[in-house]
C-alpha cells in the first residue's frame, strides 16, 4: 500500500503544479489580452496616418515588457515541473520491481510448443467462465486446433449452471439422469439434491400443490437407502403444508443457500466426472504465483547481494519454501524431521510402533542391534514393527 | 501487498512514460508559441523605436501581438489539459491497485479475477493476439488499466515491417529519438541498411550509393565494408556470406528488434508477467506426486494435463517441514484433524474418516485399496 501511496503523492504534486502554473498563467494572459485589445481599439479610433504620440509609445513599451515577462514566466514555470514529473517515474522504479526473475531456463514465451500448451490452458480457462466468443477468438489468432468436442462439456456445464442460477432445475436433472451411472459410481448425491429442491418448491407452494408434491415424492424411492434421514425430514415437512413451511421447524429447507449449494455441488460433480478441477487451473496457478514470485524475488536479491548464484541455477528445487494458502496445497509432503529431507519413493516415511514417523533412511541409521529407540519419545521398539506410510 | 510491488511495475510505468512524453510535448508547444510572441513583440518594439511610427502600423502590429498571445493561450491550455489527463490516468491505475488492500471477500476475488484478465491482455498483446486482447479488455472493462494503445501502435509498425515498409518504423524511431540514443539502439541504422539492400536488390545502385552516403555515418569500418561490397555483386550472389544479407529473414529480425527495443523503452520485462507468475506458482505447487499417475490430484494445477507438461522444466517446491493434506477431503491434517493410519499404511484425516464411517455403518473402505476396516483399527500417527 505504501508503494502506491508514495507514487500517488508524487503524482498529486505534479497535478497540483499543473493547476498552479496554469491557473496563474491563464488569469494573467486574459488580463493582458484584454488590456492590449482595449488599447488597440482606442488607438484605431484615431486616423491611420496620424503620428503615434510619445505618451502612448511609453505605455505600449511597458506592455510589451509585461507580455515578455508573462510568457517567459509560463515557459519557465512549466519547465520547472519537470523535476516533479520525473520524480513520479523514480518513485515507481523505487517502489515497484521492474525486473522479474524467470524460473524457467527455457522461457515459455517464445517457445512455440510451450506457448501452445499455455494457450490451450487459457482457452479452457475462458470456456470455464463461459466466455465462449473470446475463447473462439483466441483459438483463431493463436492457431489452436481444438476439436469441437473439447468445447461441448464446458458449454453444457455453463448452460446448466446459468439455468440453476435462475432456479431452473430441468437441464440439471436431465444431465444427472444421463450420467446417472457415472454419478453413482462417484458416490454423488447430485440427483437426490436436485429432486429434493424441486420437491421443496412444490411444498412451498402450499396445499394446492400437495398432490403433485406427494406424487413427486415417488422419485425419492431410489434414494431411500443412501439418504434415509434427509428423506424423513422432507416427508415430515408435509405436516406443515397448510400453515406454510416458513413458520415450521422445517424453515431451513427454504434457505436460499440451498440454491447456491446446488450450483457448487453440480460444478463439483460435473468437474469430477469430466476429470477436471473445480477451479480453473490458471486462476489457481496465478494466485499461487502472486504469492510465490515476490518471495522468490526477495531471495534472489539477497543472494545477489551475497554473490552466490549457484543455488539459483539448481533446477531440482526452489531455494526457499513458499508459504502458500492452505487451500493451495494439494499433496501431502513428508519431510523427515531427522534428515530434513523430503521423502521419496526410495526413502518413504515409516511409522514406528509408538506412532512417530521418520524416514526409512533415518530409521536404518537409528537401529541399535535389534531395537530402535524413537528419537521423540522413550519407547523402544523393533524395526520390524515400523510400517510404511502412504500419505 | 508484496504482489502489487512485484507485479505491477508496467501498470504504472507505461502511463508515467506517457505523462512524461506529454509533458515534453507541452513544453515544446509552449516554447514554440512563446518564441512567436517574442518575435511579434520585437517587431512592435522596433517599430516604436523607429522614427515617427504611424498609428496604422502600430495597430496592425499590436493586432498580431494579441493574436499570437491568444494562440499561445489556447495551445498551452490544450497541451496542459493533455498532460493533466495523462497524470489522471496514472492516478486511476494507482486507485485500482490501492483497492487490493482495502477490499476483502468476494470483492477481493473480483479484483484478483481482473488481475488475471489484465495479465492475459498483456500476454495476448505481446504474443500478437490483438483482437482477443481488445475483446477481453472490453469484456472485463479493464481498458483503462491495460496498455492496449501502446501495443496497437507497435502493431501498426510491425505490420508495416512485414509489408517491407520502413517509413512507420523510422517515424517511430524519430519520435523516441532521445530514449533510443540513451539505450544505444541500432534499430535505425539497421533499417537504413535494409533500405540499402533493397535498393541493390532492385538494381538502383546509384541511389544506393547516395543513400549510403546520407545514412551510414554512424557505422564502423567493418560494417560499412561488408555492406558496401554488395555494390560489386549481382543482386543475387551465391557467396554464403552475402547471401545472408538478401535473406527475407532480415525483415523478421527487424520486427524482433523493434519489439525488444519498444519493451526496453518502457522497461517491460522480456517475458510477460503472466507466464512468470504462473510458472512461479506452478513451481511452488509442484511436487513429485504430480508426476506419478496414482497420486495425482485433479484439483492441483500442476497435475492438470497441459500445465503438468508446462511445469516439467520448472524446479520443485522446497519443503523443510512436513505438511499433510487429507486426500479424501482436501483439508489440512493437523492437531484439529489428526492424521490416522489404516492398517494398510494409508493415512487420512480423522474428520473424513469419521464422516465416512457415519455414512457406512461404522465401516471404512480405503478409497485407494478398497479394503474394508473398522473404526477401532485406526492408529494415530505423529508427524513432527
Amino acid at each position: 500500500m505504501e508503494a502506491c501511496m508514495n507514487v500517488e503523492r508524487e503524482a498529486d504534486k505534479v497535478l497540483g503544479k499543473f493547476h498552479g502554473v496554469w491557473n496563474h498563467a491563464e488569469r494573467t494572459f486574459d488580463e493582458m489580452i484584454e488590456n492590449l485589445a482595449s488599447r488597440q481599439e482606442e488607438l484605431s479610433k484615431s486616423p491611420c496616418d496620424d503620428q503615434f504620440n510619445l505618451f502612448h509609445n511609453h505605455l505600449l513599451l511597458s506592455s510589451i515588457k509585461r507580455v515578455r515577462e508573462i510568457t517567459t514566466r509560463l515557459s519557465n514555470e512549466h519547465k520547472d515541473i519537470h523535476s516533479s514529473v520525473s520524480k513520479v517515474g523514480k518513485s515507481i522504479d523505487k517502489n515497484f520491481v521492474s525486473e522479474l526473475i524467470d524460473l524457467n531456463q527455457d522461457p515459455t514465451y517464445g517457445n512455440e510448443d510451450r506457448m501452445k500448451l499455455l494457450n490451450t490452458v487459457v482457452f479452457e480457462h475462458f470456456l470455464r467462465q463461459g466466455m465462449l466468443d473470446i475463447a473462439e477468438n483466441l483459438s483463431q489468432e493463436a492457431n489452436l486446433d481444438v476439436p469441437e468436442s473439447a468445447k461441448e462439456p464446458f458449454v453444457e456445464i455453463n448452460r446448466i449452471l446459468a439455468a440453476l442460477k435462475e432456479r431452473n432445475l430441468e437441464p440439471a436433472l436431465q444431465w444427472a439422469l444421463n450420467h446417472r451411472d457415472q454419478l453413482r459410481a462417484q458416490n454423488s448425491s447430485l440427483e437426490f439434491k436436485l429432486h429434493r429442491l424441486r420437491f421443496i418448491e412444490l411444498v412451498r407452494l402450499g396445499p394446492e400443490k400437495q398432490y403433485e408434491a406427494l406424487f413427486y415424492a415417488r422419485n425419492f424411492s431410489q434414494f431411500a437407502g443412501a439418504h434415509e434421514k434427509e428423506l424423513q425430514v422432507l416427508m415430515g415437512s408435509f405436516l406443515y403444508i397448510r400453515q406454510g413451511l416458513e413458520v415450521s421447524p422445517y424453515a431451513r429447507l427454504l434457505d436460499p443457500i440451498n440454491w447456491l449449494d446446488i450450483c457448487d455441488v453440480f460444478t463439483q460433480d460435473a468437474c469430477a466426472l469430466l476429470g477436471l478441477s473445480i477451479e480453473s487451473p490458471l486462476t489457481v496457478g496465478v494466485s499461487a504465483g502472486a504469492i510465490a514470485l515476490p518471495a522468490l524475488q526477495k531471495i534472489k536479491q539477497v543472494m545477489q547481494q551475497r554473490q552466490c548464484h549457484v543455488m539459483w541455477t539448481a533446477k531440482d528445487e526452489l531455494p526457499i519454501e513458499v508459504e502458500l494458502e492452505p487451500s493451495q496445497r494439494y499433496h501431502s509432503i513428508f519431510a523427515c524431521p531427522i534428515l530434513r529431507q523430503q521423502a521419496s519413493e526410495n526413502n518413504p516415511p515409516m511409522r514406528l510402533a509408538c506412532g512417530h514417523a521418520i524416514s526409512r533412511d533415518s530409521l536404518n541409521k537409528l537401529i541399535n542391534g535389534s531395537k530402535i529407540k524413537c528419537p521423540y519419545c522413550p519407547v523402544e521398539s523393533s524395526p520390524n514393527d515400523a510400517k510404511q506410510l502412504h500419505l | 501487498m508484496a504482489d502489487i510491488c512485484t507485479l505491477e511495475h508496467a501498470t504504472l510505468k507505461v502511463p508515467y512514460e506517457n505523462l512524461n512524453k506529454n509533458f515534453r510535448n507541452c513544453q515544446k508547444v509552449i516554447d514554440r508559441e512563446v518564441a512567436h510572441v517574442m518575435q511579434v513583440t520585437n517587431d512592435l518594439e522596433k517599430c516604436l523605436d523607429g522614427k515617427e511610427p504611424t498609428v496604422g502600423v502600430v495597430v496592425t502590429l499590436l493586432d498580431s501581438v494579441v493574436d499570437k498571445l491568444t494562440v499561445l493561450k489556447r495551445k498551452a491550455a490544450e497541451a496542459i489539459a493533455l498532460e493533466e489527463e495523462s497524470a489522471q490516468a496514472c492516478k486511476k491505475r494507482l486507485a485500482h491497485l490501492k483497492e487490493h488492500d482495502t477490499t476483502t471477500g468476494s470483492a477481493l476475488s473480483q479484483w484478483k479475477k481482473k488481475r488475471i484478465d489484465r495479465m492475459l491482455v498483456e500476454y495476448f498483446l505481446r504474443a500478437g493476439y490483438y483482437e482477443t486482447a481488445v475483446k477481453l479488455a472490453r469484456h472485463s472493462q479493464i481498458e483503462e488499466l491495460t496498455n492496449i494503445d501502446l501495443f496497437l501502435v507497435s502493431k501498426e509498425v510491425e505490420e508495416s515491417l512485414i509489408r517491407r515498409e520502413t517509413a512507420p518504423c523510422l517515424q517511430w524511431c524519430h519520435n523516441n529519438k532521445t530514449k533510443l540514443r540513451r539505450i544505444k539502439s541500432t534499430l535505425e541504422v539497421n533499417l537504413r541498411t535494409q533500405e540499402f539492400i533493397e535498393l541493390i536488390r532492385c538494381e538502383f545502385r546509384v541511389e544506393a550509393v547516395r543513400h549510403a552516403r546520407k545514412y551510414f555515418g554512424s557505422l564502423d569500418g567493418e560494417q560499412i565494408k561488408k555492406i558496401m561490397v554488395l555494390l560489386a555483386f549481382p543482386s543475387n550472389p551465391n557467396i554464403s556470406e552475402y547471401k545472408e544479407l538478401f535473406d527475407d529473414l532480415r525483415w523478421q529480425k527487424l520486427v524482433g528488434q523493434f519489439r525488444e527495443e519498444n519493451y526496453k523503452l518502457f522497461q517491460f520485462n522480456t517475458t510477460p508477467v503472466l507466464t512468470l507468475t504462473l510458472e512461479a506458482g506452478l513451481a511452488a505447487m509442484k511436487t513429485p506426486q504430480c508426476y506419478t499417475e496414482h497420486s495425482k490430484n485433479a484439483d492441483c494445477p500442476a497435475c492438470s494435463k497441459n500445465l503438468n507438461e508446462l511445469a516439467k522444466s520448472l524446479p520443485f517446491a522446497h519443503c523443510a517441514q512436513s505438511r499433510l493434506v487429507c486426500s479424501l477431503s482436501g483439508h489440512v491434517m493437523n492437531e484439529h484433524n489428526p492424521p490416522m493410519m489404516l492398517p494398510n499404511g494409508y493415512v487420512y484425516g480423522e474428520k473424513s474418516l469419521l464422516n465416512f464411517a457415519a455414512d457406512n455403518h461404522g465401516r471404512i473402505i480405503c478409497p485407494k485399496t478398497k479394503k474394508v476396516y473398522s473404526m477401532d483399527e485406526l492408529e494415530k500417527v505423529f508427524i513432527m
